[in-house]
C-alpha cells in the first residue's frame, strides 16, 4: 500500500489504491513531466507523484489551476516528452479551452488525461458525465474498472497517444479511483532525464483558420484508424456465454453487472468497453447479431445506450435494448450491485434474491432518530473562527453571501446553515459583482486562498476595475486543505517539498490597484470581529483576509517538530450554560453533558485552539490538567 | 482459501484511521495470496464526517461495493456508526462495535434548545441492531487502546476482535505482519499490542454466539 509500493521494484505484488496504481503505471511508462491541481476523486495521483518525487527524475508542478496543469503536460509533450496530467471532470471544465485546441495540434510525446467523474457528487459541485469531452473534441478515451486495469491502461494510453499524435483521456469515475486491490508490479525501466531539441517546423502547433480547417480533417482521419484498432483491441473485453441476453458496460458498470448476475445466478454475454471513444462499431454490431436482448449498464447519462441503439438499427434492429430511455436505469446517482440486479431483475422478468425494499424499510425504521453527521470543520479549524467572526459583524446587517469551493462550502450544512451561492471554483467574485447590482442586502464573497489563485483572480480583477460594491473575505490557511493540504501558490514549497516562491494575498492584491484590505487572525476571534465589521461598511470593492494555518497542516508540523498538541476542559463550577462555545460554532469536540447540560469538550478530539475559550463569557474553558 | 468470500463493511469518523485499517487488511491479503478489494471514501467527508470503507474479500467478487444485505460483518470505529450502515448487514451478521460514541454536532444544536434530550447511545445502538442480529460484540476500544500504549489505535484493536472470526479468510500471522509492515516504525509496539487486545477481548466477548478460531 502507498508509495512504498508505487517506488518498489517489480515484479510484486501490492495492495494499492487505483490512483496509486495509476502512478506507478506512468512511472514504469516513464512519464518525464507531470502537473496536475487537487480534486477528489484523483486527489491522489497528485499526491501519490508529489510524495514519491523525491525518487525519481520527473519533473513536476502542483499548478494554480488544471488549465494550467494542462498546459504544462501540452508543451512538454509538444517537445516530445511523455506527460500525465488528472483532474476532476468539473476540473477540465477549467481545462477545457486548452483541451479542445489540444486535439487539433496533437503532440509528439505521449499524453495521459486522468479525468474523474463523481456519480452521487460524493466530493463535488454536479454529477457531470465527463464522457461527453471524448467525442466532442474527438479525443480517444479509456476506461478502466479497477486498480490493475488502471495501470494497464495508463501503458497502453502512452503507446496510443504517441502512434496517434493526440492525447488520450483515462476516464474514471470515484469507485474506480477509490477502489483498491491486487495489482502486479512490473519493472521500473527508466530513461534518464534529458532535454530534447525542438525538432518542429514554424507553426507545427498554431492551430487557427486555415491550419484549423487542415487539423480538423487529420482529426477526422485520425479517429477513423482508432475506432478501427479498437475494433479489435484487446482493452475490450468479450465473453460469449451463447445466451441471447447480453450485457453491454463499461468502468464502475462492469463491476456492479458482474455480481449482479453471480446474484441472479444468471450468465448473459458480456460486452466490456475499454475504449469508449471512438466506440468500436463493428465489435459492438458483431456482439449485438446474437441477441434478443441488450441490456446497457452504465452511471450518469445514456452514452452507451445512445450509440449502441443507433448500431442496433443495422447490425440487429429486432435486438430489444433495455436501459435509461426503458425505465430500467436512472440518469442519476451510482449504481451499486443492488440497483443493477434490479434493473437487470426488472428487464428479465425475474425475482429478486433480496427483497431491498424490505431491507430498507427495516433499516429505516431501526434508524429513527439516529443524527445525521454531515462534514464539517475540524476541531481547531480556522475557518470556524472566521465565519463565528464574520456572522458577529454582520450583526443587523442585511446581506447575501457568495461562497465558494473549499472546506468552507461546508457551511451551509447542518446544523450552520450559512451561505447564499456556490456554483464553482472561482465563482464568488463574479456571482458577487452580479448581486450587488441586483439586490439591496451588502453583498459578502467568500474564497479560500487556493481558490482565489486558481479561478477568484479574475473576478477579483475585473471588481476592481469596475468599483463593484462587495466585499470579499479571503479564508487564508496556507495550503488546499479540503483535497489533503497540498501546497498552493501561497506556500514555500511544491511537488515532492522542493521549494517555490510564496505569494502574498495582500502583494498581488496591491499590485492590482486595491488599497482597501484588512487582514485579521481568526483565532484572535473577539478582536476580529471590529476591523470586520469596519471594513464591511464602507463601499467594495474591498477584502478582509483572515489568515492562520489549516489546523491538519499546524497539526502536522507539530508533531514533526516533536511538540505536544494538548486539549481544553470546561470548569463544571465555572459553567453557566450560555452555550455560546457551541452556538454557530458547532465544533465536533464540544457536546452537552447529558444530566446537568453543561458543555463538555472531548480530550481525543480537542486541538486547543482557544477560540471558544476565547468567546465563553464565565472564562469556563481552560487548559486540561496533564494537557 | 481462495474461494471463501467475506465482506465487511467498515465504518466510523473521519480521522480514525479507517483507510490505513482497510489497508492493513488488504495488504495482508495481498501477501497471503488472498484477492481482495474496497470501495473507500476519501475527501469531503472525511472532514469529521460519517465515513465507510466496504472491504470485501473473494476470488470472483468484482464490485467494490457491497450490496444492501450483503454484509458478513459489520465492523464499527463509533458507535453510531454501526446503526447507520446497518441496511449493509446480511441479516444474523456479525457486529464488532466500538462502544464510543461521537456525538455529531447537529444533535448537539438540537440538546442546546431541548433540556430533555438525550444523545442517542451505544447501548441504545446495540438494543436497535439486536432486532436483526445476535452476533454482536460491543468493545471499549479507546480503553483498550490507552492501555496499548495509544488512543490511535483503536483502529487496531478493531482488527485484532475481527481477526478471531473464523469465517474471516485471512490468516492472523498475515495479518500481524501487515500492521508492523504498514503503520509507522515507532508504532509497531502499540499497535501489536493493539490487535492482542482486541483478540482477547473478542474471546471474552465474541466467541460464545461467532465461530472463532486461534
Amino acid at each position: 500500500m502507498g508509495a512504498a509500493d508505487v517506488v518498489r521494484e517489480g515484479p510484486a505484488r501490492a495492495f494499492m489504491l487505483c490512483n496509486e496504481a495509476i502512478v506507478r503505471g506512468a512511472i514504469e511508462a516513464d512519464v518525464k513531466v507531470v502537473s496536475a491541481y487537487p480534486g477528489s476523486p484523483t486527489t491522489e495521483v497528485l499526491d501519490t507523484l508529489s510524495a514519491v518525487a523525491p525518487g525519481f527524475d520527473y519533473r513536476m508542478e502542483i499548478s494554480a489551476n488544471e488549465k494550467v496543469a494542462l498546459e504544462t503536460c501540452a508543451g512538454a509533450s509538444m517537445a516530445g516528452l511523455r506527460t500525465i496530467t488528472s483532474m476532476k471532470s468539473v476540473g477540465l471544465n477549467v481545462a477545457s479551452d486548452a483541451f479542445y485546441s489540444l486535439s487539433y495540434t496533437g503532440i509528439k510525446g505521449g499524453m495521459v488525461l486522468v479525468v474523474a467523474d463523481d456519480p452521487q457528487a460524493h466530493s463535488s459541485q454536479t454529477e457531470q458525465d465527463g464522457r461527453t469531452f471524448g467525442p466532442s473534441a474527438y479525443v480517444p478515451m479509456l476506461e478502466p474498472s479497477n486498480p490493475a486495469e488502471a495501470k494497464r491502461m495508463v501503458k497502453a494510453a502512452f503507446e496510443i497517444s504517441e502512434r496517434y499524435g493526440v492525447p488520450v483521456l483515462l476516464r474514471t469515475t470515484t469507485r474506480v479511483n477509490h477502489q483498491s486491490g491486487i495489482v502486479d508490479l512490473g519493472k521500473l525501466e527508466r530513461k534518464p532525464f534529458a532535454k530534447v531539441r525542438w525538432d518542429h517546423p514554424p507553426g507545427r502547433f498554431v492551430t487557427v483558420a486555415d491550419s484549423a480547417r487542415t487539423f480538423k480533417l487529420a482529426m477526422l482521419e485520425r479517429t477513423t484508424r482508432l475506432e478501427a484498432e479498437f475494433d479489435g483491441s484487446d482493452l475490450n473485453l468479450v465473453e460469449d456465454t451463447g445466451s441471447d441476453t447480453g450485457i453491454v458496460t463499461s468502468g464502475a458498470g462492469y463491476n456492479y453487472s458482474v455480481d449482479a448476475c453471480r446474484e441472479l445466478g444468471i450468465e448473459p454475454s458480456m460486452l466490456k468497453l475499454g475504449t469508449t471513444y471512438p466506440l468500436p462499431k463493428k465489435l459492438i454490431g458483431d456482439f449485438l447479431k446474437k441477441l434478443k436482448t441488450v441490456i446497457i449498464v452504465e452511471e450518469l447519462s445514456p452514452y452507451l445506450e445512445l450509440h449502441v441503439t443507433a448500431i442496433a438499427k443495422d447490425a440487429n434492429p429486432s435486438v430489444r435494448v433495455v436501459g435509461k430511455w426503458t425505465g430500467h436505469f436512472s440518469e442519476a446517482f451510482e449504481y451499486n450491485t443492488n440497483i443493477v440486479v434490479e434493473g437487470i431483475a426488472k428487464a428479465l422478468g425475474t425475482k429478486l434474491p433480496v427483497d431491498y425494499k424490505a431491507v430498507m424499510d427495516k433499516a429505516k425504521e431501526l434508524k429513527e432518530g439516529l443524527a445525521d453527521r454531515w462534514p464539517t470543520f475540524c476541531p481547531g479549524c480556522p475557518h470556524r473562527a472566521s465565519l463565528h467572526a464574520l456572522r458577529q459583524a454582520l450583526k443587523g446587517v442585511k446581506h447575501v453571501v457568495a461562497t465558494d469551493i473549499g472546506c468552507y462550502s461546508m457551511s451551509f450544512l447542518e446544523p450552520i446553515n450559512y451561505g447564499d451561492t456556490l456554483l464553482c471554483m472561482g465563482a464568488c467574485t463574479g456571482v458577487a459583482a452580479g448581486l450587488q447590482y441586483a439586490v439591496e442586502e451588502k453583498v459578502v464573497a467568500i474564497v479560500g486562498d487556493s481558490t482565489f489563485y486558481h479561478a477568484g483572480l479574475p473576478g477579483l480583477v475585473n471588481a476592481i476595475h469596475h468599483g463593484d460594491d462587495f466585499t470579499l473575505l479571503i479564508l487564508d490557511n496556507e495550503v488546499t486543505a479540503m483535497t489533503g493540504q497540498q501546497p498552493n501558490p501561497g506556500s514555500d514549497a511544491n511537488a515532492g517539498g522542493r521549494a517555490a516562491k510564496p505569494m502574498v494575498i495582500e502583494n498581488v492584491l496591491r499590485g492590482f490597484g486595491l488599497e482597501d484590505i484588512t487582514i485579521v487572525d481568526p483565532y484572535d476571534v473577539k478582536n476580529a470581529v471590529g476591523p470586520m465589521k469596519d471594513a464591511l461598511a464602507r463601499k467594495g470593492p474591498n477584502v478582509i483576509i483572515s489568515r492562520r494555518a489549516c489546523a491538519l497542516h499546524a497539526d502536522r508540523l507539530k508533531r514533526k517538530r516533536g511538540e505536544k498538541i494538548s486539549s481544553n476542559d470546561v470548569s463544571k463550577e465555572a459553567c453557566k450554560k450560555p452555550y455560546t462555545c457551541i452556538r454557530e460554532f458547532y465544533c465536533p469536540a464540544l457536546s452537552i453533558d447529558d444530566d446537568d447540560r453543561k458543555s463538555v469538550i472531548s480530550k481525543e478530539l480537542c486541538d486547543k485552539c482557544d477560540v471558544c475559550a476565547k468567546l465563553c463569557p464565565f472564562g469556563s474553558i481552560k487548559e486540561r490538567e496533564g494537557g | 482459501m481462495a474461494e471463501r468470500e467475506f465482506s465487511v463493511y467498515m465504518s466510523g469518523v473521519g480521522g480514525q484511521g479507517l483507510v490505513l485499517l482497510s489497508n492493513v487488511i488488504g495488504a495482508a491479503c495481498a501477501s497471503a495470496g488472498i484477492r481482495a478489494l474496497t470501495g473507500e471514501q476519501h475527501g469531503l467527508s472525511q472532514r469529521s464526517g460519517s465515513i465507510n470503507v466496504h472491504m470485501r474479500i473473494g476470488e470472483r467478487i468484482r464490485s467494490p461495493l457491497i450490496p444492501i444485505g450483503g454484509a458478513d460483518a459489520l465492523l464499527a470505529l463509533e458507535a453510531l456508526e454501526a446503526l447507520r450502515y446497518v441496511e449493509y448487514l446480511r441479516p444474523g451478521g456479525i457486529v464488532l462495535m466500538n462502544s464510543r460514541v461521537q456525538h455529531p454536532v447537529s444533535e448537539t444544536a438540537k440538546h442546546m434548545k431541548d433540556k430533555q434530550a438525550r444523545y442517542f447511545s451505544a447501548d441504545e445502538v446495540r438494543a436497535r441492531l439486536s432486532r436483526v442480529t445476535d452476533k454482536i460484540s460491543v468493545i471499549d476500544a479507546l480503553t483498550l487502546a490507552k492501555e496499548a500504549g495509544s488512543t490511535l489505535t483503536e483502529n487496531i484493536i478493531m482488527l485484532g476482535a475481527l481477526s478471531t472470526v473464523e469465517a474471516f479468510p485471512v490468516p492472523v500471522d498475515a495479518l500481524k505482519r501487515s500492521v508492523a509492515e504498514n503503520v509507522p516504525k515507532k508504532a509497531v509496539d502499540v499497535n501489536l499490542k493493539a490487535f492482542e487486545l482486541g483478540r482477547s477481548k473478542a474471546r471474552e466477548q465474541l466467541c460464545h454466539v461467532v465461530k472463532c478460531r486461534d
